[in-house]
C-alpha cells in the first residue's frame, strides 16, 4: 500500500492549535498533543475568568471605598457607609465611588457626608 | 461635550458635582512613578501583638489608601520601636510556641514566645507576627522589607522624618486589659 501523507486540512488544524498555544510552557507550545489539551483548558479558564473578572473588580472597588471611608472617619466602615448610601437613595455605584475617592476626593467627601447624615 | 455630571437620584435634591473630568471606563491602577511611600513609626509598648500586626500588615500592603492596587508595592514603610515591650494576652506569653523543622527525621524544634522575648532578638516576635499576616508570595516578601522592627526606643531612620502613628488610642482593645 502506498504511503499516505498528512493532508492540508490536518496541517491547518494542527497549525491553528499550535498558534493558539503560543507562550505555553515547554512541549505544551510545541507538540500538537500537549498543545491541544493545553489550549482546551486555557479556553475554559478564559471563559470562567471573564465572569470572575467582574467579581474581582467589584471587590477591589470595595477595598478602595473602605480605605477612603476609613481615612475620612476612622470609626466608619464600608458597610456603614453603604448603608448610608442606600438610605440616602444615592445611586452612584461602587465603581464610580472608588474612582471618585481617588480622582475627586472632594466629591467623595460630599457623598460621604450625605451618607453619614442619613445612616443614623 | 459639556462636562459630565454626577447625578444623585432620590427624594432629596442633592448638589451636583460638575468637576468630573471625563467618563470613567477603566478602573484606576497606580503607576510606579505615582507611588508615595510614607514612613510611619509605631511605639509598640503595651500594644497587643496580633492587633498591632494586623494594622501594620495593612499599612505595608497599602490597604489604607484609596489608590490600593493589589499587585503593586505601594504601602508605607513602617518602623516599630520598643518591640520587646509588646503584650500577649491570656497565657500566650508562656504558651505560644514557634515551631520549625530542620528537615532531619525528628527534627522538629520549638521555642516559646517568652524565650524569644527575653532572648537576644526579642523583635522577632513582632516580625514573625506581621510576616504571618501578609498573604505570602514574592510581593509580600518585598513588602516585608519595608518593615523595620527595633527593640528599644531608638531607630536609625530619623532622616526619613517618620510620622508617628498612635495605635493605642485607635481602639481600646489595642492595649492589654488588666
Amino acid at each position: 500500500m502506498s504511503r499516505v501523507r498528512p493532508g492540508p486540512v490536518t496541517r491547518a488544524r494542527h497549525k491553528k492549535v499550535i498558534k493558539a498555544a503560543k507562550g505555553h510552557y515547554g512541549a505544551r507550545s510545541r507538540t500538537f498533543r500537549s498543545a491541544a489539551q493545553s489550549v482546551d483548558k486555557a479556553l475554559q479558564y478564559a471563559t470562567r475568568d471573564r465572569r470572575v473578572k467582574k467579581r474581582t473588580f467589584r471587590s477591589l472597588w470595595i477595598q478602595r471605598i473602605n480605605a477612603a471611608v476609613r481615612a475620612l472617619d476612622p470609626t466608619c466602615t464600608y458597610s456603614k457607609f453603604m448603608n448610608g448610601i442606600l438610605k440616602a437613595e444615592i445611586e452612584v455605584d461602587r465603581k464610580i465611588l472608588a474612582e471618585l475617592a481617588i480622582s475627586e476626593p472632594e466629591a467623595f467627601k460630599k457623598i460621604f457626608e450625605i451618607a453619614q447624615s442619613r445612616s443614623a | 461635550m459639556t462636562n459630565p455630571k454626577i447625578f444623585l437620584k432620590g427624594t432629596q435634591p442633592y448638589e451636583l458635582f460638575d468637576s468630573i473630568k471625563m467618563p470613567i471606563n477603566k478602573t484606576f491602577s497606580i503607576k510606579p512613578a505615582d507611588i508615595e511611600k510614607k514612613w510611619l513609626v509605631i511605639d509598640a509598648e503595651g500594644l497587643v501583638l496580633g492587633r498591632l500586626a494586623s494594622l501594620v500588615a495593612s499599612y505595608l500592603r497599602g490597604k489604607h489608601k484609596p489608590t490600593f492596587t493589589p499587585h503593586m508595592d505601594m504601602g508605607d514603610n513602617v518602623i516599630i520601636v520598643n518591640a520587646e515591650k509588646i503584650e500577649l494576652t491570656g497565657k500566650k506569653r508562656e504558651d505560644k510556641t514557634y515551631y520549625w523543622h530542620t528537615g532531619y527525621p525528628g527534627g522538629i524544634k520549638s521555642r516559646k514566645a517568652i524565650d524569644i522575648l527575653e532572648g537576644k532578638f526579642p523583635e522577632r516576635v513582632v516580625m514573625k507576627a506581621v510576616k504571618r499576616m501578609l498573604p505570602g508570595g514574592p510581593l509580600s516578601r518585598q513588602q516585608l522589607t519595608n518593615l523595620r522592627v527595633y527593640s528599644g526606643s531608638d531607630h536609625p531612620h530619623e532622616a526619613q522624618n517618620p510620622e508617628s502613628v498612635d495605635i493605642k488610642n485607635m481602639n481600646k482593645k489595642n492595649i492589654k486589659r488588666n
